[in-house]
């Protein structure tokens, strides 16, 4: 998948064995995003002409040249990238200290607001008024955990995770992290 | 931005010749000026935003001009004019890129496995083999010989799995013009082109034409069997970073397979073709 | 004798027709229109067959169809394999109805967009794409929300003829400059589409060469 790391354009991806690595979204080879790219096994391939890539970015195979070994020096350009508590961190240099311990949560979803990361930041104060959503299989919104990611000016994405509870509260968390963005965006365009 | 003169004095395609009913004038724009062709049944005029009207050649299926003064005739494709060939337009396709990776994408046989699956390429046979490339000085050209490919269905009009071979030519910077083994006359090439008009730096339209020798397949059939192999490719160029074509080496990586690519991007370069490129490394 | 499809290669609302008898497991006889650049479906032979121009039409026998979501389930019922209309319990029948509508929706948005940005064809390209973009917004939380209750399709857990409306216009959006990154639900949705049993592509729908093993390796996609 693409994402995003300060200015890089960042291709993330996991492997079969559940490895995941974070590149700059960009093929050595003729510049094709690798967030397009496909996954057999430990390693990526560009779709463009299947250069193969394994987990260190390494390149491992040129279909073109199915005899050649590729040389050493053809590699992708690797971030830094985690995988704890059902997030992946990435960092363009591989910071001193750990992410944060996230308490008991797991992963609800990921949303992309168009609005910076200040203004999503700002709003998260807000309760929200729940008082039109009716719908008996859902119930309260349990406490949620939102990590805010900067996409570029004026855009940004929302990872929410939620404490562990029934099927209709997660339900209506997400429906509330709706408002919650439809509130955000309204008031940028107020601005 | 000033245009460089290898961009200026430059015949581009800009509409289909009208050899049907007349057609509505169209707004098109040509290296980030807006123009107008004029098919009102006369011979067609192209005029410029400021009303000065523009050189225009009708060749190849398509009325061309230029917003400048080519010192040079638009190139020929003499084998198009054989008795017996069927000349098939395919229409505009829009692509955000720039005009030199679509002619690139055009002149790459690699990634037809990939992109291309089972039609063009397919793996396992996914080996480039060695061929020709040279800068013909005499008629400035880029040519590629003997380009071999496997290839599951090579046309419209292919039954089954062969090796084709093909033969390229880039007599214009943004026009190629492919040679391809034709399957019903064995001896005789198909063309098959790609005429590339610049809007921007980062955006074209680009004109397939063929010739080919079928007499078979139903023109629609012909014109879609190419808007899909083209398509296949658009999502491809829509997503190289950076969208323009780095001429100089080093923030790319070619291997043999790319010797078209190179002798390309190097033709360019001597050229003086910038239009759509980015010169310094990033 | 088999359906006949007027057909042309790069429209999506064609490939649901080709896709729904592919999943279905059925063949149709295809005859190409040419809409770009001929514009042969405005023309008089083709609007004999449907005044109303637009395309695909499928014909069989005496019948002839021109939306495209009463083609689906034609070929669905033609072809016996009736699950492919979703359940018959009220709420299930009426998802599936919910999503053939919404796909309208879809058509209207990045179709239009992706006519614009491809084709050149006139539209005010903001509004298509916004307008596109609150649709995919819909069917992410849609899909959210269905897998919280452990549901992979649009209108419960197999496929429907819900899913093919949908799918084309929503993978094909980058074709009209929206892009699909903001979604993960809905890709892992296409994912999932794509690897049903005999799932056909269209141009500007890649092949899932995730799915094939690397040649010369043992079968490591076991
Ligand atoms: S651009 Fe990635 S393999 Fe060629
Ligand atoms: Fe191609």
């Amino acid at each position: 998948m693409a994402s995003v790391c300060g200015t890089l354009e960042v291709a993330v991806w996991r492997s079969a064995s559940g490895r995941v690595a974070a590149w700059v979204d960009r093929c050595p080879h003729r510049g094709m995003r690798l967030s397009h790219g496909f996954v057999r096994g430990e390693m990526l391939s560009c779709i463009y002409h299947g250069w193969r890539f394994d987990g260190a970015g390494r390149c491992r195979k040129i279909p073109a040249h199915p005899d050649l070994d590729p040389p050493e020096t053809i590699r992708t350009q690797s971030l830094a990238c985690l995988d704890a508590q059902g997030v992946i961190w990435i960092a363009s240099e591989a910071p001193a200290v750990a992410p944060p311990d996230l308490g008991n949560v797991v992963p609800l979803r990921s949303l992309t607001f168009e609005a910076g990361i200040d203004a999503v930041a700002a709003m998260t104060g807000e309760v929200p008024d729940r008082s039109l959503l009716r719908l008996d299989a859902h119930g309260p919104v349990p406490p949620l955990v939102l990590l805010l990611q900067a996409l570029g000016p004026g855009r940004s994405a929302v990872h929410a995770l939620a404490a562990p509870t029934g099927t209709g509260a997660l339900v209506a968390a997400s429906r509330a992290l709706e408002d919650f963005r439809r509130r955000t965006e309204a008031q940028g365009i107020a601005a | 931005m000033t245009l460089p003169a290898a961009a200026i004095d430059e015949w581009y395609p800009v509409a289909m010749a009208p050899d049907r009913p007349l057609r509505p004038d169209q707004e098109t724009t040509l290296l980030g000026e807006r123009v107008r062709v004029l098919l009102d049944g006369q011979e067609p005029r192209v005029e410029a935003n400021d009303g000065r009207n523009l050189p225009v050649i009708v060749r190849h299926g398509h009325v061309w001009t230029s917003l400048g003064a080519p010192k040079h005739d638009l190139f020929a494709i003499p084998e198009g004019e054989q008795p017996g060939r069927r000349l098939v337009e395919c229409g505009a396709i829009r692509v955000r890129c720039s005009p030199l990776r679509a002619v690139e994408n055009f002149l790459d046989i690699a990634h037809f496995p990939f992109v291309h699956t089972d039609i063009l390429g397919s793996e396992p046979h996914t080996e480039v083999n060695r061929y020709e490339v040279r800068i013909r000085e005499e008629v400035d050209e880029v040519w590629a010989t003997k380009v071999t490919f496997y290839q599951p269905q090579a046309a419209k009009s292919a039954q089954g799995g062969i090796t084709t071979e093909y033969m390229y030519r880039v007599p214009h910077p943004t026009c190629s013009v492919l040679y391809k083994t034709c399957p019903p006359r064995p001896g005789e090439w198909d063309i098959i082109t790609l005429f590339v008009q610049p809007l921007e730096e980062d955006l074209c339209q680009v004109w397939p034409w063929m010739a080919l020798f079928d007499d078979q397949t139903p023109q629609a059939d012909l014109i879609q069997f190419q808007q899909m192999i083209f398509l296949q490719d658009r999502s491809i160029l829509e997503n190289q970073i950076p969208r323009l074509l780095p001429l100089d080496p080093g923030m790319e990586m070619p291997t043999r397979a790319d010797l078209t690519s190179v002798a390309y991007r190097r033709w360019l370069k001597k050229r003086g073709y910038h239009y759509g490129a980015q010169l310094v490394a990033a | 004798m088999r359906p006949t499809l007027y057909d042309y290669v790069l429209s999506p609302s064609c490939y649901k027709a080709r896709l729904m008898a592919a999943l279905v497991g059925s063949e149709l006889e295809s005859v190409a229109v040419d809409f770009h650049p001929g514009g042969d479906h405005r023309k008089p032979e083709f609007l004999m067959l449907n005044p109303a121009g637009t395309l695909p039409v499928l014909t069989h026998g005496g019948l002839i169809l021109t939306e495209t979501t009463a083609m689906l389930v034609y070929l669905v019922r033609l072809a016996g394999r009736c699950e492919w209309l979703g359940g018959e319990d009220p709420a299930s029948a009426a998802r599936v109805q919910q999503w053939l509508a919404f796909s309208a929706r879809l058509t209207a948005s990045l179709g239009l967009a992706r006519l614009h940005d491809m084709l050149g064809r006139p539209a005010d390209i903001d509004a298509a794409r916004w307008a596109g973009t609150l649709c995919l917004r819909e069917l992410e939380s849609a899909l959210v929300e269905n897998r919280l209750l452990g549901e992979d399709f649009l209108a419960g857990n197999a496929p429907t003829v819900a899913d093919v409306a949908c799918f084309p216009y929503v993978m094909l959006a980058p074709d009209g400059g929206v892009s699909l990154d903001p979604y993960p639900a809905i890709r892992a949705w296409t994912r999932r589409i794509r690897a049903l049993p005999g799932f056909v592509e269209m141009p500007g729908i890649h092949r899932l060469h995730d799915l094939r093993p690397e040649p010369g390796e043992a079968e490591a996609a076991a």
